[in-house]
């Protein structure tokens, strides 16, 4: 994606900080604001600051980001992304967090490595396997890393744009395959 | 001196052991495939692990190497028993990104068939749930009768009883048939009593109650904290019905309720969830045959023969709110560039789809966000310290479908 498509699109107000980044800088947290997802504030936290920030969002009464819908990944051109989409059950805030980990940052062989948010919500579990299954973003911290769609002996991450698809994954007669 | 063996005793010296079971991956009662290694103590369940991605077909995947035409009509595999849904979030993804405003009446008629897919995939479980509780005696079949006659109109309308591709970016496929509105609404007449008698064989028979009330209660918090969403929620005391709290489509303007426990759910107030919302579908979708601008497909079939059904944009008949497509559906199809997500309120919870499109024939990224996988993941809490034999009463009462956990 071109990163000036999407500055155009919402060129208004992208430099402001928005209201969940205003709540977090308050609290001396830094976020970098992204331009919106239509129409939905969209930051970027340092990993080292994620645990930090969505603990606040959700505790701080005029946040109160307490459901945490889905934990996706994208491998983005330059960088490999967590993006955490927080909702709030009792007002209607909604926003986006992406945590950013820079493709030059990462030594070929290895995983990206992102803290993970298991132990603040339950539902970080699963949709954090399920980002290290399919896009091979390792949740450091996780209590059980557990490739969860593909079979466990699974080789690489399909949703990689560099995956290369076993030659014949189906009729593999390999019987460790069948879990 | 050897003390006197009692059966006390005796039994003291048992040996006991927890044990390691594997239930499924096929079971009749699991709605699809799912594997969940049990570890029992007698027949205690201490401590549970759901084993999914036997269903995995790679619906993300098809997402960034099919064009926007072709995936279309992939997506309502996803959860076959609601393909409505993921069509209308990945239709409202789409057309949050590409700055399309869709028609009223496709509104109208998309709420119409989600509410219509919403009583068929309640209407079967309803019909499974009781299976999963024993009732044997012909259960699973009663809902089946209402269900038909709702598949049978689907069909009529998109071609095909459970995979419609109806819902499509840019509106709605086709008009609906001469005399489908008459029949639905002749439907819709009839339902409630039809409902009530399923209510009257299930709500107060005695050992419904006995297997349902105090079975696998979920606090509340517990359901936030895991993200579990739709009746399972609802039934547990929050209030997050997307119908309500953020208002998509046309349901701003339609008068229905919304059930909500009190308290913590358990495996009955679920039930009852469902069975409340049933009756409110059926309410709204014979508020929007009522209201939708340009009135059944009959009369406005009678109007268009003054223009020959010509199609454009500017004439009183065929254009403005009374297209039900705005989009060219064709391989061709595009969506701008940018990134979005959008939610409806299925009828297992909030179906998300997350969009990145750069603009080309293909998105970059759709990653979906489904209801039954997060309301599944809290399984292993409700099953703690259950009998084995109230495992599939807790697991139907949570309504998961397996091909929406495993894409």
């Amino acid at each position: 994606m071109t990163e000036s498509d999407q500055a155009e699109k919402s060129s208004a107000g992208t430099a402001a900080p928005g209201q969940f980044g205003q709540l977090l800088s308050d609290n001396g947290i830094e976020s970098n604001r992204l331009p919106d997802s239509c129409g939905v504030e969209t930051i970027e936290v340092d990993r080292q600051q994620l645990e930090n920030a969505v603990q606040r969002l959700r505790k701080s009464p005029e946040a109160v980001l307490d459901l945490l819908l889905a934990v996706s990944g994208v491998d983005s051109p330059e960088s490999y992304d967590s993006v955490y989409h927080l909702w709030s059950t009792s007002k209607s805030g909604e926003l986006v967090i992406k945590v950013r980990v820079a493709k030059s940052e990462v030594a070929p062989g290895e995983l990206p490595e992102v803290p993970s948010l298991a132990r603040i919500w339950s539902a970080a579990n699963w949709h954090e396997r399920e980002s290290y299954d399919l896009v091979g973003i390792r949740y450091s911290g996780h209590p059980y890393l557990r490739r969860i769609l593909n079979p466990w002996n699974w080789v690489g991450h399909p949703l990689r744009r560099d995956y290369k698809q076993p030659v014949d994954a189906l009729n593999d007669k390999n019987p460790v395959s069948f879990r | 001196m050897v003390p006197e063996m009692t059966e006390e005793l005796r039994a003291n010296k048992l040996k006991t052991d927890e044990m390691l079971i594997n239930m499924g991956p096929q079971h009749p009662a699991t709605h699809g495939v799912l594997r969940l290694i049990l570890k029992l103590d007698g027949e205690l369940v201490k401590h549970c692990e759901p084993v999914v991605g036997h269903l995995h077909r790679a619906q993300e995947w098809q997402g960034q190497n099919r064009t926007w035409f072709q995936y279309q009509a992939l997506i309502d595999r996803v959860d076959y028993l609601s393909g409505m849904f993921t069509s209308w979030a990945l239709a409202r993804a789409a057309e949050k990104i590409d700055d399309v405003k869709v028609p009223l009446r496709a509104e109208y008629m998309r709420v119409i068939v989600a509410e219509m897919n919403r009583l068929t995939s309640h209407l079967l479980w309803l019909g499974t749930f009781g299976i999963d509780l024993g009732a044997m005696m012909g259960l699973p079949f009663y809902p089946f009768r209402e269900r038909e006659e709702l598949l049978d109109l689907l069909e009529a309308i998109a071609g095909q009883r459970m995979m419609f591709n109806y819902i499509r970016i840019g509106g709605v496929q086709n008009e609906a048939p001469p005399g489908w509105f008459a029949r639905l609404f002749k439907f819709t007449g009839s339902f409630p009593d039809r409902i009530d008698e399923y209510e009257a064989i299930l709500s107060n028979n005695p050992i419904f109650l006995k297997r349902t009330k105090a079975v696998g209660i979920l606090p509340r918090k517990l359901a936030i904290d895991y993200g579990v969403t739709g009746p399972t929620l609802r039934a547990s005391g929050v209030a997050l019905d997307l119908r309500k709290v953020k208002p998509y489509s046309v349901y701003d303007r339609l008068d229905f309720a919304v059930p909500v426990c009190n308290r913590d759910g358990d495996t009955y107030d679920r039930y009852m969830c469902r069975i409340i919302e049933m009756h409110e579908s059926n309410k709204i979708i014979r508020q929007c045959i009522e209201q939708i601008p340009g009135g059944t497909a009959d009369v406005l079939r009678e109007k268009r023969k003054a223009c020959s059904a010509c199609g454009k944009a500017n004439c009183p008949h065929c254009g403005g709110d009374l297209a039900i497509m705005v989009k060219k559906q064709n391989a061709g199809l595009r969506v701008k560039a940018g990134e979005g997500f959008a939610a409806v309120e299925s009828p297992r919870g909030v179906l998300g789809c997350y969009i990145i499109s750069t603009g080309s024939d293909t998105a970059y990224r759709i990653k979906w966000r489904n209801p039954s996988f997060s309301n599944l993941a809290v399984l292993p809490e409700l099953l703690l310290d259950h009998q084995i034999a109230d495992i599939m009463a807790i697991f139907g009462s949570i309504d998961v479908i397996l091909p929406d956990v495993d894409r």
